[in-house]
């Protein structure tokens, strides 16, 4: 099960996940994404706190927008993950690629002197 | 026991019975003959009694076999029969009567002897008609016969056999004891003719053929009961037969029976329309109910679920709207339509969309649990209308639109009916949706275990290995395919390259990835690079074919077993658990790394790394894929890194084929019966042995 909820605050949007992505509802998650670029949002930042599980059809979503991001000059950042999901983000490699912070503060501070 | 033919044994009976009426014939007129010449004791009149006891027997047994042979004919069929033998004999009788009138003033036509064969062929026949008449009545009363009916039956063919000898021992005439046996035979007769089942399953026609039948049936017996009795009564010298109680039971059975049919179905006709609805509603239901045949089409049965709608609610006119629908092409169209022109519908439903209760739903036209809507509209020739949805799976599948010309047509055990039907039109419908999608599925799973079949090849059946080491591998996929993936090469008898891997997502597409990465391994293992530029180029090769959000995780390693070196570098798989023998411990192998296609491009080395081992006799390799250490059991939690830490340090003396043994039982027994493994799992075990 997977919720996902949009807020817009200040210059950024924060996307919420809760419960977990798997290979069923990693489109959910990729229509999201999708449409923040879309709407050339430059800055996201997505919160981790409430994200139970992720499955490397949820990681190939972030993963696939790595490029988008980079050439579209987006800050993203990830904050909030657990252990688990941080040492799954960390073996993968993707902590190298998405910035990744403890918490809400440290995230906002990174999307914005970025 | 050989039983004789049936047909022989009918025409023994019938040449038994006609032999029997002649010797009946011959000694009744010998005995006359006597008592006109005052000839005292030539022959018993006991003769004459049980010769005819004999003609009735025979006469019984013949009329038993042919009819019991006709079994199937119907109901019509065998009033007809009585009926006719009814005519011939009471013809007969007519014919004797006016073969007298010709000879009225002849000195012949006051012969007794004459006139008693004539009285024995009347009464032949008379017999005749009432043996065959009460045998189908018997035929009639067994109708859906139960246990009770046919002991009754039975008991009165026994009252009828004892009744036959009662003229032996009651020799005088019309005492007490014949009134009582013949009061006690038409009290049985009426108890056995309330028997009448028959009669509702005869159409409105055959009601009244077979009234005219029976009434028939019932002036013959009448008529010929007199006529025997009028014998009686007019001759002196006279072989009195009739005064028999079997005979005289008979004619009481065979009346009250042809009555009492005669009666019911006079009164059953008016009721008769009702239950010829009833009939045909429950073909209509065994007519929906019957599955479609795959390849054929589901408007059969629409087709039918109209016709029965229209008869059991005696529908003036009706037409049946398929809903828009995305699979279908039948798009809003207007199925069926009957007796009602493309004009009137479109006025009605004009009608419709402005009267109440029908606006609300046709407007909307969303999936409302309505299951029928009923009113009346102010349309010239149609009063009341009837509107049912017709559901499949839980959609509305259309409308059938059903009309009367009458105000407040439809009564509540109408649109029961109704939707009865529909709901089984609904099930038929969805029985046929099913078995297609069972037959499709079916093709799907035959492919997919083609699949199965071509990926388990792509596993390697044996791996390489030298003395020095002990190798065992397992693998098993989620779904029929999965993305687990290891392989071993030999370079030489001392050099060897590992590999496993881990393509993201299950199932099919993880296979097709998982067979390229395979490509990719055979091409390039063969170049001999070090693990770290074996890694870039893999991730150079799969960049150009993953798809966007497609990635690999992998680890490669080389072994030497001269220098005992092992050189890996891990892009993005778990970390490999390494059982150090000096040390006592295991550790996971964690170096930088990056799976194969998050990065596509130069600067993917820089996120490499590559790890250098050497090993100790003792030490153990075991690498796995992610789906081991985030096996979940059903209370959600994971096997975890730790676990398999453990294990290790449990079973690391163990030989490399049971440490994998072990491991594997300790995962399924964490997981649990109950649940189903949400994600591939490999293990590859290494132990170094010298």
């Amino acid at each position: 099960m997977l919720s996902i909820n949009k807020a817009s605050e200040r210059d950024h949007l924060v996307i919420a996940l809760n419960g977990e992505v798997d290979a069923s509802n990693s489109v959910e998650l990729d229509e999201v994404i999708q449409q923040a670029i879309s709407e050339n949002v430059a800055k996201i930042l997505v919160d981790g706190r409430e994200l139970e599980y992720i499955s490397s059809a949820g990681l190939g979503v972030f993963m696939s927008y790595l490029e988008d991001f980079h050439e579209k000059e987006v800050a993203f950042v990830i904050f909030g993950l657990n252990e688990k999901i941080l040492n799954v983000f960390h073996i993968l490699g993707l902590d190298q690629l998405i910035s990744i912070k403890n918490t809400r503060e440290e995230a906002e501070k990174a999307l914005y002197e970025a | 026991m050989i039983k004789p033919p049936n047909i022989q044994r009918g025409k023994i009976y019938i040449l038994l019975s006609i032999l029997s009426w002649f010797a009946l014939l011959f000694v009744d007129l010998v005995r006359i003959f006597g008592e006109i010449n005052q000839m005292e004791g030539v022959i018993n009149r006991e003769i004459t009694w049980i010769l005819e006891i004999i003609f009735f027997i025979l006469l019984y047994l013949f009329f038993n076999d042919s009819i019991n042979k006709k079994e199937n004919s119907n109901f019509l069929n065998l009033i007809w029969r009585a009926a006719s033998t009814g005519l011939i004999a009471t013809g007969t009788s007519f014919l004797i009567i006016y073969f007298y009138q010709i000879l009225q003033d002849t000195r012949l036509s006051d012969d007794p002897l004459l006139r008693n064969f004539f009285y024995h062929v009347n009464f032949a026949l008379t017999a005749i008609f009432l043996i065959s008449t009460a045998l189908l009545w018997k035929h009639l009363i067994l109708y859906q016969k139960n246990k009770a009916v046919v002991q009754q039956w039975q008991a009165y063919e026994v009252i009828l056999l004892i009744s036959m000898f009662f003229v032996l021992i009651n020799q005088e005439s019309f005492n007490y004891g014949f009134m009582f046996g013949l009061i006690f035979l038409i009290i049985y007769g009426i108890i056995l003719s309330v028997n009448l089942k028959w009669i509702p399953y005869l159409t409105f026609r055959e009601k009244w053929k077979s009234i005219l039948f029976l009434a028939i049936i019932v002036s013959c017996t009448i008529y010929l009961l007199v006529q025997l009795v009028s014998y009686t009564q007019k001759n002196v010298h006279f072989v009195n037969l009739s005064e028999n109680l079997f005979l005289l039971g008979l004619f009481a059975f065979v009346l009250i029976y042809a009555v009492f049919s005669f009666l019911v179905t006079l009164f059953n006709l008016p009721t008769s329309s009702v239950f010829e609805q009833k009939l045909t509603e429950a073909i209509s239901f065994q007519k929906l109910s019957q599955s479609i045949q795959p390849g054929e089409n589901e408007d059969q049965v629409l087709d039918i679920l109209m016709d029965s709608c229209m008869s059991a609610a005696y529908v003036d006119a009706a037409w049946l709207e398929l809903h828009a629908d995305e699979e279908d092409r039948r798009t809003g169209t207007v199925l069926y339509q009957k007796f009602i022109s493309n004009a009137e519908r479109q006025e009605i439903m004009g009608l419709l969309k402005k009267t109440e209760p029908f606006s609300g739903y046709l407007k909307s036209q969303t999936d409302a649990r309505i299951e029928y809507l009923y009113g009346k509209i102010a349309h010239e020739i149609y009063q009341s209308v009837l509107i049912i949805p017709v559901r499949a799976n839980k959609k509305i599948l259309g409308d059938m639109f059903l009309l009367k010309e009458v105000k407040d047509g439809f009564n509540k055990e109408m649109i029961n009916i109704i939707s009865t039907f529909v709901g089984q039109t609904s099930i038929s419908i969805e029985n046929y949706r099913l078995l297609n999608q069972a037959i499709k599925n079916e093709r799907y799973r035959e492919e997919l275990e083609i699949a199965q079949r071509v990926q388990r090849s792509l596993l390697p059946s044996a791996l390489h290995h030298n003395k020095c080491f002990e190798i065992d591998g397992f693998s098993a996929a989620a779904d029929e395919v999965g993305g687990d993936y290891y392989e071993t090469f030999r370079f030489d008898k001392d050099n060897f390259a590992l590999i496993i891997g881990d393509v993201s997502g299950k199932g099919t597409s993880a296979a097709f990835n998982m067979s390229q990465m395979k490509g990719v391994f055979h091409s390039l293992v063969q170049l001999n690079f070090s693990p770290k530029v074996f890694l870039s180029k893999a991730n150079s090769a799969l960049s150009r074919c993953l798809e966007k959000n497609n990635f690999i995780t992998t680890t490669y390693y080389t072994v030497n077993t001269k220098e005992k070196v092992i050189h890996f570098a891990r892009a993005g798989h778990c970390p490999t658990l390494y059982f150090d023998w000096k040390m006592g411990d295991s550790r996971f192998l964690d170096i930088k790394g990056m799976g194969l296609g998050i990065v596509r491009n130069d600067t993917f080395d820089q996120y490499l790394e590559e790890g250098t081992l050497v090993y100790h006799t003792g030490d153990v390799l075991v690498m796995y894929t992610d789906g081991i250490v985030e096996a979940k059991n059903a209370k959600g939690e994971e096997f975890g890194y730790e676990n398999l830490r453990m294990l290790l340090g449990n079973f690391h003396e163990l030989p490399a084929r049971e440490i994998r043994l072990k491991i594997i039982e300790e995962v399924y027994s964490f997981v649990g019966k109950e649940t189903l493994p949400d994600d591939d799992y490999s293990l590859l075990v290494i132990k170094f042995k010298a």
